[in-house]
């Protein structure tokens, strides 16, 4: 032993590194988003489920074959890829054509994340600029709605979600009618479960928030940009005289508070800044659901406080020990 | 019963079992030793001897006359066979003193002093004398500790007792063997800064330690009113700022000393070596370290003298398996990687540890995604992905204004970061470059 010369490691401190990486992260997400996905599956058909598929393959083929191009690295991975395809998906109706959802899916990926250098250099969120770009590019399909297969009144086969209702004009009794609810508390039931028309993974707050709590369980995502973006949506719609319950159960407040509005790269990272973050996407939504021409606005909403995040990554907070510098008197 | 802690912090495996529960062995006297002039943060001590030189275990072979500084003393007899520079534990290569034994043991120690009865003057010169330093890993020398500006008086002391490195036991196994000694050297430094109130803080893992300790404040407290501090076992709640927040509540400012808040905190190792500089005049010429590491085949704690080079003691004393791919001296999180094994054991080495090649592998490093992991872990509550983001682009000011400085490379961001980026290592570099940068304008009169 003595004099066979060894071969020894040499770095820096420390030499010990949890088990937690990328890969297990976004594994974690993947896993929140399941219940989502299958009550899309279960209201919507099993269309839904190859909406998502296509989705998926689409986004990571997309970042496989793009870095490749550029004869960069792949990290397909990571399973960052595959998150952002689920994200699309889920925020799709469920009569999107495939192809629709494969483009938005490889736009998102390659002009909103690799063309800023990849996981970690994109400042918006991949899943929303592809939703955004086909609303812009084929608002047609993008606003073809499917009635809940288990929705008490069906008679059509497409119809206008809840919010589409109050933008076309109508009142909650109209979009009690089409869940087929009798008095308040059963439209908020009805909405709390997911029976209604929406996109594939946005209708059942019950879902989205047993993977939420699951998120919050694990420690993966930050309670503070979701309960400032859902308070918000809802102070905010009550000022506006909007039933402030149905408007945080309506769209895709759930889904955008708890999967997009707590995406790491394109959220704040200090704490004032994510209140700062859920706070401003919850009034923009609101602003455009009563303003705009659109009867949504979580997408746009959350897109537009993505750009801001480098301002609210100033405001960082108390160091330890850290006594504010006296003011000298001149 | 909610343990004190600070806010922050990490939990890995504490991988303490293997020697928690085995008793310090004294290595048989090496027929050399390689000991550092230069040991403590402070001055380049000068050699008092010449080669050839005779000198005994306990006398002084250098020094200099500056503060900080520690001295530094032979800890063994023999002859001094060379003076020239030697691979170090913190890679550099320092002027070293080579003895060779002669087989006896004569020794130089000081005469006993009773630090109750002398000057605070003799007493704090009695410690610098004995070249104690704090063995917690930094060695910063002790008297500058034990000598707070005149107004900034201390009322708390702390005993450090909480060994939040991983593998680590040697602290748990000295406050189990010398209790006594502890306490001693704890009411002699309390009476040194004059502190009302002195306190010994472990992890809660090490609760078993506490009534053993308490035991001997009857005896040993001389007069001084003790107590004890369980805190939660949390890394690195050993860190001299983390732990005077646990016990007391109180921060040491940002850029301060714990002294500016009237606390001052000591190692136990560190409290024995005083005991001892009083007691029996010993200066710190041997010390207790753990060894440990998946591929160390016999894991123990050893007390050995101080400039014992770790190679002569494999395979006799220490036994390594073939596929060991990295040797640290000090722990998992703070610890120095070595390139061989003729590294001299210090007065900073707590700890030797080998790991296996599982042990030793190397992560690729990703983009920052941004997950805030590093902030929730960060005990100084920084925001250390800002800070790598700024030193990324080059800019130091805004790495300084976000904190960089008051970093203190626990080590716990890398730990937790989920991209593998080496957060501590950027922010040593950073540190430096700070420096530099803040140098060059002093220079250039700006």
């Amino acid at each position: 032993m003595e004099n066979k010369p060894m071969k020894l490691v040499l770095s820096g401190a420390p030499h010990f590194v949890t088990g937690n990486d990328i890969q297990k992260t976004m594994g974690m997400v993947i896993i929140a988003l399941l219940p989502a996905l299958a009550g899309g599956v279960y209201f919507f058909g099993p269309r839904a489920l190859l909406v998502t598929a296509v989705s998926i393959v689409s986004a990571v083929s997309a970042e496989f074959l793009f870095r490749k191009a550029l004869r960069r690295e792949t990290h397909v991975s990571d399973l960052s890829a595959v998150v952002t395809g689920m994200l699309l998906a889920l925020i799709l109706p469920v009569s999107a054509p495939l192809w629709m959802a494969a483009v938005g899916s490889a736009f998102g990926i390659v002009v909103a994340k690799e063309l800023f250098g990849g996981l970690g250099g994109n400042f918006a969120n991949p899943a929303l600029v592809g939703r955004a770009v086909l609303l812009m590019s084929w608002p047609a399909f993008m606003t073809r709605w499917s009635p809940s297969l288990h929705a008490a009144a069906v008679d059509a086969t497409t119809t206008a979600t809840p919010l589409g209702i109050l933008k076309l004009g109508g009142t909650l009794a109209d979009v009690m009618k089409s869940v087929g609810a009798s008095g308040k508390s059963a439209l908020y039931l009805q909405m709390f479960l997911g029976n209604r028309a929406g996109s594939i993974g946005e209708t059942s707050a019950l879902l989205l928030l047993l993977g939420a709590a699951f998120l919050v369980v694990t420690r993966v995502i930050d309670l503070r940009t979701p309960v400032a973006m859902i308070v918000a949506v809802f102070a905010a719609s009550w000022l506006f005289g909007r039933d402030p319950v149905f408007s945080v159960l309506a769209g895709g407040i759930l889904l955008g508070a708890f999967f997009m509005a707590t995406d790491y790269v394109t959220t704040p990272v200090t704490p004032i800044g994510k209140w700062a973050f859920g706070i401003g996407a919850g009034l923009m939504t609101v602003l455009i659901r009563q303003l705009g021409n659109f009867p949504e606005g979580v997408t746009y909403g959350i897109l537009l406080m993505n750009v801001v995040v480098p301002y609210l990554d100033k405001i960082i907070p108390r160091k330890f020990g850290f006594v504010k510098p006296r003011k000298v008197n001149a | 019963m909610s343990l004190k802690t600070f806010r922050g912090g990490i939990h890995p495996p504490e991988n303490k079992e293997p020697t928690r529960d085995l008793p310090i062995e004294r290595v048989p006297t090496p027929k050399s030793v390689v000991i550092h002039l230069t040991q403590a943060i402070g001055a380049q001590n000068q050699p008092l001897i010449k080669v050839g030189d005779r000198v005994l275990k306990g006398q002084k072979i250098g020094d200099v006359q500056a503060c900080p500084a520690a001295a530094i003393h032979a800890s063994i007899t023999g002859i001094v066979k060379k003076i020239e520079p030697a691979p170090q534990s913190n890679l550099k290569d320092g002027m070293a003193v080579f003895i060779e034994a002669d087989g006896t043991d004569e020794t130089a120690y000081m005469l006993p002093l009773d630090a109750f009865v002398c000057s605070r003057e003799e007493a704090i010169k009695r410690v610098r004398d004995a070249g104690v330093v704090g063995m917690g890993g930094a060695s910063f020398p002790t008297d500058v500790k034990l000598a707070p500006p005149a107004d900034k008086p201390v009322d708390i002391i702390i005993a450090n007792g909480a060994e939040c490195e991983p593998y680590l036991t040697i602290d748990y196994r000295t406050m189990m063997e010398s209790p006594a000694d502890i306490v001693e050297g704890l009411a002699i430094a309390a009476h040194i800064v004059g502190a009302s109130k002195a306190y010994i803080a472990i992890e809660s893992n090490k609760a078993d330690a506490l009534p053993v300790i308490e035991e001997q404040f009857a005896g040993h407290s001389h007069g001084i009113l003790m107590g004890t501090i369980i805190a939660a076992t949390k890394y690195p709640e050993g860190g001299e700022k983390m732990l005077i927040k646990a016990a007391t509540g109180r921060e040491v400012p940002s850029h301060g000393l714990p002294a500016d808040i009237g606390v001052i905190v000591q190692n136990v190792g560190t409290l024995k070596a005083i005991k001892e500089a009083f007691a029996d005049g010993k200066p710190l010429t041997e010390r207790g370290f753990t060894v440990s590491g998946g591929a160390c085949k016999t894991p123990k704690n050893l007390y050995a003298p101080i400039g014992t080079v770790l190679a002569d003691l494999v395979p006799d004393v220490i036994q390594i398996s073939d596929d060991v791919r990295k040797v640290l001296f000090g722990g998992p999180m703070m610890g120095v990687a070595v390139p061989s094994l003729q590294i001299p054991i210090a007065k900073g080495t707590s700890g030797i540890l080998f790991f296996t090649a599982a042990e030793s592998r190397q992560y690729e490093e990703r983009q920052c995604i941004r997950c805030g992991r590093c902030a929730d872990a960060c005990p100084a509550q920084l925001m250390p992905m800002l800070m790598n983001a700024a030193l990324l682009s080059d800019d130091l000011n805004r790495a300084d204004a976000i904190g960089l400085v008051d970093c203190f490379e626990c080590g716990a961001c890398s730990y937790v970061c989920p991209a593998r980026i080496p957060l501590t290592q950027q922010f040593k570099l950073g540190k430096d470059l700070l420096r530099n940068q803040r140098a060059k304008e002093a220079r250039h009169g700006k």
